[in-house]
């Protein structure tokens, strides 16, 4: 006993294969099922769009056309995954855009641009505190809770636009959704070949048995990595793009290695995880049950801001429904709606899926009745995918111990 | 030689390997026969469940034969077993509150579509015959205690009229007045012809009970004896192996400083009366009281868990205010008594579980998280402490409750911390297991922590602490050195009567 642990602990390197096996269980279908279904998705789209002589699908044109649909809600993606993680729920994002979007729109002529966004800004964190605070202090279920808020904050906004679509005659907000930045071609190989540069560094490192073994965050610099070198040198024009895309870009990596990287990230997925242990382990449970909402209400004014921008216009029904293809990319994603599990790089991909969806219907002349069914069933296939891999994972862990031969093997080589 | 009857179940040299690499069981052979009680004994993580597992068809051995009434039988799934003729009860097997006892003993097992419980009340009484057990048939389930339930899975299992049966820690979570009956009806089941194995940590039962005991020891039969060679200490000796001595080392003799935690008129939403009590740096001052006095309540006040009405808690001189961040800043730690919903987080590994109280500290600049060194701590708390497990990467939900418990203790221990409140360190943690976490207990107190303990074996209680606080109803009754009271005495003064 003694003996065996010694030579698990001193051994100085990991072979290459075991350090590749673990890398590759955050491949299984029930931690990638959203990358396969987007390339599967994005495979059908290109073959059909071949087959039936339309426009190349896979063509920078189109992709920036789906980035640019896509941002908004990828934002909206990520800060709700935050939520779902700390075990909560948030059903008013969308209407709370909606408000920040007509009050930015109707005081910006009167009290200027800045002004206007920071009191956008401000109504999403008071949306955010009173949510927080109903939850997590009061006690109410968060469902009704951000239902409510949903509801109501979207009479708000009829009461500001009296029923009305507004525009400004101010054109700051449109310069937020039409600025548009580019960087060289060469800056972007570099980001790639560094990207790769650390997943290389980590391999390495990991072939000490006692470091962590490697996992999906490998895996996803590598494909980062290659992605940006091919964009870099085959399609350099995808490298600019306005700057809502470059916002959820960003978004995306700071919230991601946030939680990977730092205390609080760890902290929120324990509260999500267990709030019982987590409160008798000193973590402030009330803190980051609660910071979440008023991220999730600061940043779905912010989004209402991009989205006044876009048309510098917005009438009352604006973004209906939103909140619910949010919180389905964020499922697609393989958010825990339970709480402690969840990641928002794969909450964006999720969304992209949900864009890519509509957009290849539109692609396709498919007319947009069917969309909505096909979205619906897409949400419940990848919930049912998820659950049957995870499963039938279980399972074979129990059928795999039957055939096992020879019980020395075994003990040799553990 | 008188007679040995043929083996209802015969357990042929089998091994189980998991996927992961460890060896469950590694070559064990038995022989269940008709009209004995088989008692099975040994510690968490020896095999006990696995073997337990195969028995009732859950699991397939990796190599190895059973032998079921002289033939050889490959059981896929427990519905195979049990039709076979294997009944199992567990620790607590699952009933259905809402229907009454007559229902719940023939779920499942209902001859025709339309139910008509007059024809099976016959068939019922001549069941409880056979346990020496009376009950109406017709009471709702929800309204029995907790080892009534147990006698109706037991019945349950008799129901399926079984030829070998299985008890899984059947007494672990009844009264002691309870437990008398299920024993009672273990043995009236071998004197039926049923052969039973019987498995229970409680060493007294077996004793009481079984004809013959197998002693299973990190997957291996380590011991086997009938009635004339059984006693406890054999049976103690071959769970335990060399771990015995830890257990029965002498109290140490320890320096007790000065007072680290003063408790002064504390009174909380969970506990009425105010309570003041002191501990000192190195003293190990002990917690009893019966259920409900109070015990659970009064940690979670010191620890600012539970919402405080008045009084003071002073932690090596600094008042503190009362939340648990404030208890865990100014050097409180607790161990609750709920470990895997209220100390730890199932789902994550051991590593991230024994950082969880103390990622401040373990982090670089900016917060970044340093898992290297949180990655170093749990090598150390694994190695210092023994949990077993294949790796720090092994989720805690997998892990025994001993080894849990480790991690519990691993969480607090590395970080800087002056009073440790500990509520039921030791429960559903097998011998060796408790052994360990004794030892680490007095070693902490030696390194100058101030240690309050709730236990409930008074044995173990007193062989632990220094001083004995008796809590009833809320309220701090009196205190003993613990070297001036007998488990009898402090008995009755926890019972209300001395």
């Amino acid at each position: 006993m003694t003996i065996q642990k010694t030579q698990h602990d001193d051994v100085p390197s990991m072979s290459i294969g075991s350090r590749l096996r673990s890398a590759s269980h955050s491949l299984r279908p029930q931690r990638a099922g959203v990358v396969y279904a987007l390339v599967l998705l994005v495979l059908i789209l290109v073959i059909t769009t071949v087959a039936i002589g339309q426009p190349a699908y896979l063509s920078s044109i189109n992709i920036s056309n789906i980035l640019g649909q896509v941002a908004p809600d990828a934002i909206l993606a990520v800060f709700m995954t935050v939520v779902l993680i700390s075990g909560n729920f948030d059903l008013s994002v969308a209407s709370v855009a909606a408000l920040s979007a007509a009050i930015a729109l109707e005081t910006i002529d009167k009290i200027g641009t800045v002004p206007a966004i920071l009191l956008a800004l401000a109504v999403g964190a008071v949306v955010g505190v009173a949510n927080a605070i109903l939850v997590q202090k009061v006690g109410v279920n968060a469902f009704i809770v951000t239902l409510g808020a949903m509801t109501a904050v979207r009479g708000v906004v009829l009461i500001v636009l009296n029923g009305e679509s507004v525009t400004a005659k101010s054109q700051a907000l449109v310069t937020i959704d039409d600025v548009v930045l580019g960087i060289p071609f060469w800056v972007g190989a570099l980001v790639g070949i560094g990207l790769i540069a650390i997943a290389v560094f980590r391999f390495r490192q990991a072939r000490r048995s006692t470091a962590l073994p490697l996992d999906g965050f490998f895996v996803a610099l590598i494909i980062a990595g290659i992605l940006m070198l091919i964009v870099s040198f085959a399609a350099p024009d995808l490298l600019t793009q306005p700057l809502p895309v470059w916002i959820m870009v960003f978004v995306t990596v700071a919230v991601s290695l946030g939680l990977r990287f730092l205390v609080p990230g760890r902290k929120l997925y324990a509260v999500g995880s267990n709030p019982e242990a987590a409160r008798l382990s000193g973590i402030n449970v009330n803190f980051y049950k609660m910071a979440p909402f008023v991220l999730s209400g600061i940043a779905a004014a912010a989004v209402g801001l991009v989205y006044a921008g876009r048309f510098n216009s917005v009438d009352p029904n604006a973004l209906t429904g939103t909140e619910l293809t949010v919180i389905a990319a964020a499922i697609l994603g393989g958010t825990s709606l339970f709480g402690g599990a969840g990641y928002v790089g794969k909450s964006v991909l999720g969304t992209v899926i949900l864009f890519t969806l509509s957009n290849g219907f539109n692609m396709l002349n498919l007319g947009s009745n069917y969309q909505y069914v096909v979205q619906g069933v897409v949400l419940i296939a990848a919930s049912a995918v998820y659950t049957v891999a995870s499963r039938s994972r279980n399972r074979r862990k129990l059928a795999d111990s039957a055939p096992t031969p020879a019980p020395t093997a075994a003990l040799g080589s553990e | 030689m008188v007679v040995v009857p043929p083996s209802t179940l015969a357990i042929r040299n089998i091994t189980k390997t998991y996927p992961g690499g460890t060896q469950a069981l590694r070559g064990v052979s038995l022989s269940l026969r008709a009209g004995i009680v088989h008692g099975l004994v040994g510690a968490n993580g020896a095999g006990k469940s696995t073997l337990i597992k195969i028995i009732a068809g859950a699991e397939r051995p990796t190599t190895g034969e059973l032998v079921w009434l002289g033939r050889s039988t490959d059981w896929r799934r427990p519905a195979d077993a049990q039709s076979a003729g294997v009944a199992v009860v567990h620790q607590q097997s699952p009933v259905v509150p809402a229907l009454s006892v007559l229902e719940n003993v023939y779920l499942g097992n209902e001859t025709t579509g339309l139910w008509k419980p007059q024809d099976r009340i016959s068939e019922f009484a001549a069941l409880c015959e056979r346990v020496a057990f009376e009950i109406d048939p017709h009471t709702i389930v929800a309204e029995l205690s907790v080892g009534d339930r147990q006698m109706v899975s037991i019945l349950r299992a008799l129901a399926q009229n079984p030829a070998l049966i299985l008890l899984d820690e059947p007494t672990a979570s009844i009264s002691p007045a309870e437990r008398a009956g299920v024993l009672g009806a273990a043995r009236s089941l071998a004197a039926a012809g049923v052969a039973v194995v019987f498995v229970s940590h409680f060493l007294n039962e077996v004793m009481q009970i079984c004809d013959e005991v197998s002693v299973l020891r990190d997957g291996q039969l380590v011991d086997e004896f009938d009635r004339d060679g059984m006693s406890v200490e054999r049976m103690v000796a071959g769970i335990v192996g060399s771990r015995l001595h830890a257990v029965e080392a002498v109290k140490p003799t320890h320096d007790i400083g000065e007072v680290v935690l003063d408790v002064r008129e504390l009174q909380s939403t969970g506990m009425n009366s105010p309570v003041s009590l002191q501990v000192r740096r190195g003293e190990i001052v002990g917690i009893a009281g019966l259920l409900g006095s109070g015990r659970t309540s009064l940690l979670k006040a010191i620890f600012g868990a539970d919402h405080r009405v008045g009084g003071e808690v002073v932690v090596n001189g600094h008042p503190l205010s009362a939340s648990p961040q404030a208890g865990v800043a100014g050097g409180l730690a607790l161990v609750p008594e709920d470990r895997m919903s209220q100390g730890l987080i199932g789902d994550w590994e051991i590593w991230r579980n024994t950082s969880l109280a103390d990622s401040r500290e373990l982090s670089r600049r900016f917060r970044i998280l340093d898992v290297a060194r949180e990655r170093l701590l749990a090598s150390r708390a694994r190695r210092e402490l023994g949990i077993v497990a294949p790796s720090i990467d092994t989720l805690v939900k997998d892990l025994s409750g001993g080894n849990a418990q480790k991690v519990v203790f691993a969480k607090w221990i590395y970080k800087t911390h002056h009073v440790l409140l500990l509520d039921e360190p030791t429960a559903g943690v097998d011998v060796a297991g408790k052994a360990d976490l004794i030892k680490l207990i007095r070693d902490l107190a030696e390194r100058g922590i101030g240690i309050l303990v709730v236990l409930s074996e008074f044995e173990e209680l007193l062989s632990l602490v220094d001083r004995v606080v008796v809590l009833r109803h809320g309220a701090i009754e009196t205190e003993f050195s613990a070297d001036a009271v007998s488990v009898a005495d402090l008995t009755a003064s926890v019972g209300g009567l001395a």
